[in-house]
This record gives C-alpha cells, structure tokens and sequence, in this order.
C-alpha cells in the first residue's frame, strides 16, 4: 500500500480541489457571463446542518403554459428560457427538452404537468436558498412576511442566470438588499 | 486487573508461589501492556480532537459571517482543507507510522472536505440534495483511507456512504435508488482485508468496523424493495444466514459473542425477521403476488443466496452439520417456506411458528451443552417472543395463554437453575 500512496495522495488533492474549484468557477462564470432577472418571491427559515441558516424562498415564477399537450413527465430534464413582464419581475418564456440556442437558460427538471385547466408545466427551482448569516434568518424571514402582507413593498430575489446554471445573488426588498435593511435595524437598536 | 497482580508478587514470591524472576517477568510484561493502553488513549484522543475541531469549524463557518467579503469567506473555509492536506502530505513524505497522528488527520481531512464544499454552496446560495453532497464527500475522502491507512476515516466513510443511502432511498421524496452505495462499499473492503482480515488483526477496529459494515448492510439492503416488497425477505434472510456462517469463519470469529457483530446481527435478523412473518399480513401478500421474477427484488434475491449459499459450502466443508449454527440455514428453509407460501399461505404460516419454535430448542440445547447462559436464555426468549407474537393474532383463550406465559417462566427458571448448579458441580 506504501508504494501506490504517494500517486494517490496526489490525485486526492487534485480531487479534493477540483470540486470546490469547479463549483466556484462555474458560479463566477454565470455571474459574470449570465443575465440577471428578478424573480418575486416569498420566503420561509429552514437550517442546514453543514451550510447554516438560509431563507427558502418560494419564487412566482415555477410554471409556463404550453400552447399543446407535450406529455411532460415529472422529474424529466427541461431546459427554460425567460423573459421580463411588464412589471420587471421575471417570467418563464420557453420549456425545451433539447438544449435552447440562446444566450441564457436554466437546466431543470420538472414538478408536475398540470392539464387539468390548461397545459401548465411547473418545475423546479433550483435557487431557492439564500444562506444568511445565524441570527439575521429569522429577522429576514420576519421583514418577508411584512413585505408580504404588505402589498405595497415587493420582494425579490436576484438571480443571474448563464447557459443551464444560475446563481441567487442577493434578495431584495422594496429594491434594497435583505442584509443591509437588517443592518440599518440593528443599527437602529443599538 | 494489572494493579492487583503486579500488588500480590511479593507475597507469591514470599509464598514461595514463583520465583523471582517470574515476578519480574511478570512486572516486565505489565510495563510494556502499559505503554500500550496509554498509546491507545492517544489514539482515540487524537481522533476526538480532530473531529471536535473539524465540527467546530463547520459550525464557525455555519453561522456565515456577512461582514466577510466573499474572498476571506472561501479561503476561510478551504484552509482545513490545505491543512489537513499538508500534514497529511508531511506524514506521507516522512513514511511515519505514528498511529495517533495518521488517524487523528484522517478525521481532520474528512470534515474538512465537507467544509470546503458547504462553504462554496453557502457563499453562492448552491441548493443541491443532501443526497448529491454526501455522494460527493464520501467519495473524496475514499482515498483519505487508504493513504493514511486510517480506519477513523474508514468507520466515518461507511458511516457517510450509510446515510447517502438512507438519505436517498428513504428519507427523501421521490425515492431514488442509491446505486453508487453498493460501488463505494465494495471500494472500501480491501481496506478492511488489508489492514484487519489478511493478517488476523483483531482489535477495536476490526470490531468497530465489523458492526457498521453489518449494520450498513442491514439497512441499506432494504433500498431494493421497491413493487415486489415480499421478495426482499428473501435477500435479508440470506443476507442474515451469510453473516451467521461469516461469523463462524475462523476469520471472522472473535471468541466473544459482544464483539462478533455478524453473528449478533445475523442471529437476531434471522429471529426478527421470522417472527415478524409468522404475522399473516405478510403471507397474504405472498399469495397476491403477481410477475416476482420483473423486479430488481427477485435478483437481488438470486445474489444474497448465491452468496448464502457459496458460504454455507465453503463452511461445511471443514465441519459437519451438527456443529454448525442452525440459522445458517434460514435462507434454505425460508425459500421452502416462501414457495409453500404462494400456493397455502396458512400453512406457511404455521411452519414458520415451527421453524422459530425448532430454533429456539435448538439455542438452548447449544446453550446447555456449551454451559453458556447467555445463549440458552436467548433461546428461551426466542421461545417467549413467538408466545407474545400469538398473543395478539390467535383465539386462544386467556387461560391458555396464561398458562402458556407461566409454563415459559418456569422453563426459565428451571433451566436456569439447572445451569448454575452444574456449574458449581463441575467447579
């Protein structure tokens, strides 16, 4: 075992880099490259046992109806492509299950195929966690909430979104990031 | 124990008992057994340290600090990892053997893989599965056992593997199935071979690793039941009867029941499972059944009694038949019982009542003749489990069944009674 361990320590590390290195490059790559829309939003507090306190965030825009019956299968790869409405808000603007030739789109799969009304695909998002520091999780889930009952104030997440992958950027209330409105109540506090 | 020895030389020499050099033999090899067990202390302290600290940090880096910026955030969390590496690298270059160190960085380097994944998911809000995480993690700290030859990353990889399966097959909606278990299972039994089995090293390791590889098994063999629920029992009682005959293999064999973890989990999955079947919830499913031979169930079926029964092979070989446990053969009686199920499931559930009531008589007659009463009382408990199962599905009346509760208590106490005062005769 002693002569393979030198080889193979150093595939480990090479390994044990290439995950997280890959993961941040393709972030940085969407961020950078990719197109940013606002998705409206409403939030709920979970924790994660290894990534901390996040809020989960329960986007409007997870369904796009189709113009005929496609026969969707839940779990099945789709690739969206999306548009802004009238509002700014994003919305889904194509369903594909080949890989669209434009310059942005999300990979996903899908929820469920509705055809009891009309032909609605809804999928999954997957953004839908903005991870916050420990104790301002529940304070962000608490100013949602008001956000939410409140019909004047608006909440939305920022999501840059490249070829298939998309990056949740910040989250956004009344245009002014969670973390700052925090800040400025703590600040208030003290 | 030592102390007390080590105490009495002197007036065993005085005694005239031993001599003067056999107490200083004796002192001479109690000194050295001392050194052993302070090794031992550094180990598990070595390795307490580093995953306290390795937890630690994950919780440090949990609570996601929003005054760092995003740069200090990713090189905060990917610093256990480059440390870890690095001693990791140090006792490679050096070839050192220090048991402490090796495992002790084994630990460190397995929870800083976590961290370093977590942290990159948390700073750019990356959702994913837990189920894809642990994948993920296991499989980069797969080759942290076998560099450090550390069977703390070991037991902690199976550990990790167990949950990825648990996590996938069970505890998440919709159920998949945790097929890349199975290939990082068998990635870590040459480990297991090399370090324990090959040269008959038997110490906490080996019976650490023993019991989670059982149970791991245990659990995760379930994964499979998918359309044809029924035809899983199969595959645990062949899974149960390969570790019953594992367990008398001279390989695996501890001398100690406690420490024998196939045999305790074989043993008590094969009485387990029985006494469940002889409910029959079970056997009108059977007889519903339909196409048994389209589902994965069936060949994972085929597999565990290949399996079983290659074993049962290789093991009668060197013995015959009375000298082997009597559940080793529970997969072959099952699968009689399974068929006869198909066609008369009532009958097949009176035979399997026999077949636990004949494994029972059976224990207790093992235990008497071996003077163990651990396992004659195991018998007589197998014996109290299958007239508790009937309490609750038969007609019989209450005075039958109590009659039958007072004739088991007395069984109890006679047996037991008998044992102990063989035991003072032959004393």
């Amino acid at each position: 075992m002693k002569t393979v361990a030198l080889p193979l320590f150093v595939v480990m590390c090479f390994a044990q880099w290439l995950i997280p290195g890959k993961m941040i490059y393709d972030s940085e790559t969407v961020i950078v490259e990719g197109t940013t829309y606002k998705f409206k939003t409403q939030p709920i507090d979970p924790s994660d046992p290894f990534r901390g306190k996040y809020i989960t965030l329960n986007f409007e825009a997870n369904s796009i109806v189709t113009a005929q019956n496609a026969h969707w299968e839940s779990g099945e790869d789709v690739f969206i492509t999306f548009t802004t409405d009238s509002a700014g808000f994003a919305k889904a603007s194509g369903v594909f299950r080949e890989r669209p030739d434009t310059e942005s789109f999300l990979k996903t799969s899908v929820n469920y195929y509705n055809t009891y009304e009309n032909f609605e695909v809804f999928f999954n998002i997957p953004f839908d966690r903005f991870y916050l520091e420990e104790s301002k999780a529940s304070q962000a889930e608490q100013l949602y909430w008001q956000a939410q009952s409140d019909t004047l104030q608006v909440a939305y997440g920022l999501v840059t979104i490249g070829k298939g992958q998309a990056v949740l950027t910040d989250v956004m209330i009344n245009d002014k990031s969670v973390i700052n409105i925090i800040n400025e109540l703590n600040a208030d506090k003290d | 124990m030592s102390k007390q020895i080590l105490k009495e030389l002197s007036d065993l020499v005085n005694a005239q008992v031993i001599t003067d050099e056999t107490a200083e033999k004796i002192k001479s090899y109690y000194s050295g057994q001392v050194s052993h067990s302070t090794n031992r202390l550094f180990i598990v302290f070595g390795i307490l340290g580093a995953l306290l600290v390795g937890m630690g940090i994950v919780l440090i880096i949990a609570h996601n600090w929003d005054i760092l910026p995003k740069v200090v955030k990713l090189a905060t969390g990917l610093l256990p990892l480059l440390i870890g590496q690095t001693i990791a690298g140090v006792l490679i270059f050096k070839k050192s053997d220090n048991r402490t160190f090796r495992e002790a960085t084994g630990a460190f380097l397995f929870a800083a893989v976590a961290i370093s994944i977590s942290i990159v998911s948390q700073v750019y809000n990356i959702e994913g599965s837990l189920g894809n995480f642990l994948l993920v993690w296991t499989s980069l700290t797969l080759p942290i056992v076998y560099v450090l030859r550390s069977s703390m990353a070991s037991l902690l990889y199976i550990s990790g593997i167990t949950w990825y399966a648990c996590e996938v097959s069970y505890f998440s909606y919709p159920h998949g199935h945790a097929w890349w278990y199975w290939l990082l299972l068998i990635l870590i039994l040459p480990f297991y071979y090399l370090e324990f089995l090959k040269d008959g090293n038997k110490n906490n390791f080996f019976y650490f690793h023993s019991w989670l590889l059982a149970l791991s098994l245990t659990v995760c063999l379930g994964v499979f039941a998918d359309n044809h629920g029924e035809l899983i029992m199969i595959a645990y009682m062949g899974l149960f009867s390969a570790f019953v005959i594992v367990s008398e293999l001279p390989t695996f064999n501890t001398g100690r029941v406690i420490s024998n973890a196939f045999l305790v989990i074989g043993s008590l999955g094969v009485i387990i499972s029985l006494l469940i079947l002889s409910f029959d919830f079970y056997w009108s499913e059977v007889i519903d059944s339909k196409n048994l031979t389209e589902g994965i169930e069936f060949a994972v079926s085929i597999i565990t009694t290949l399996i079983a029964s290659v074993l049962l092979f290789i093991h009668l070989r060197g013995k015959s038949l009375t000298e082997i446990n009597s559940k080793s053969f529970a997969f072959i009686v099952f699968i009689a019982l399974f068929s006869i199920g198909l066609s008369a499931p009532t009958m097949a559930q009176l035979l399997t009542n026999v077949v636990i009531l004949v494994f029972a008589v059976n224990t207790i007659r093992n235990g008497a003749q071996r003077n163990h009463l651990g396992i004659l009382n195991y018998g007589l408990l197998i014996i109290t489990a299958l007239i508790l199962c009937r309490f609750f599905d038969t007609d019989f009346s209450f005075v039958v069944r109590g009659l039958l509760f007072i004739s088991v208590g007395i069984g109890f106490f006679a047996t037991n009674f008998y044992m102990v005062r063989r035991r003072k005769r032959q004393a």
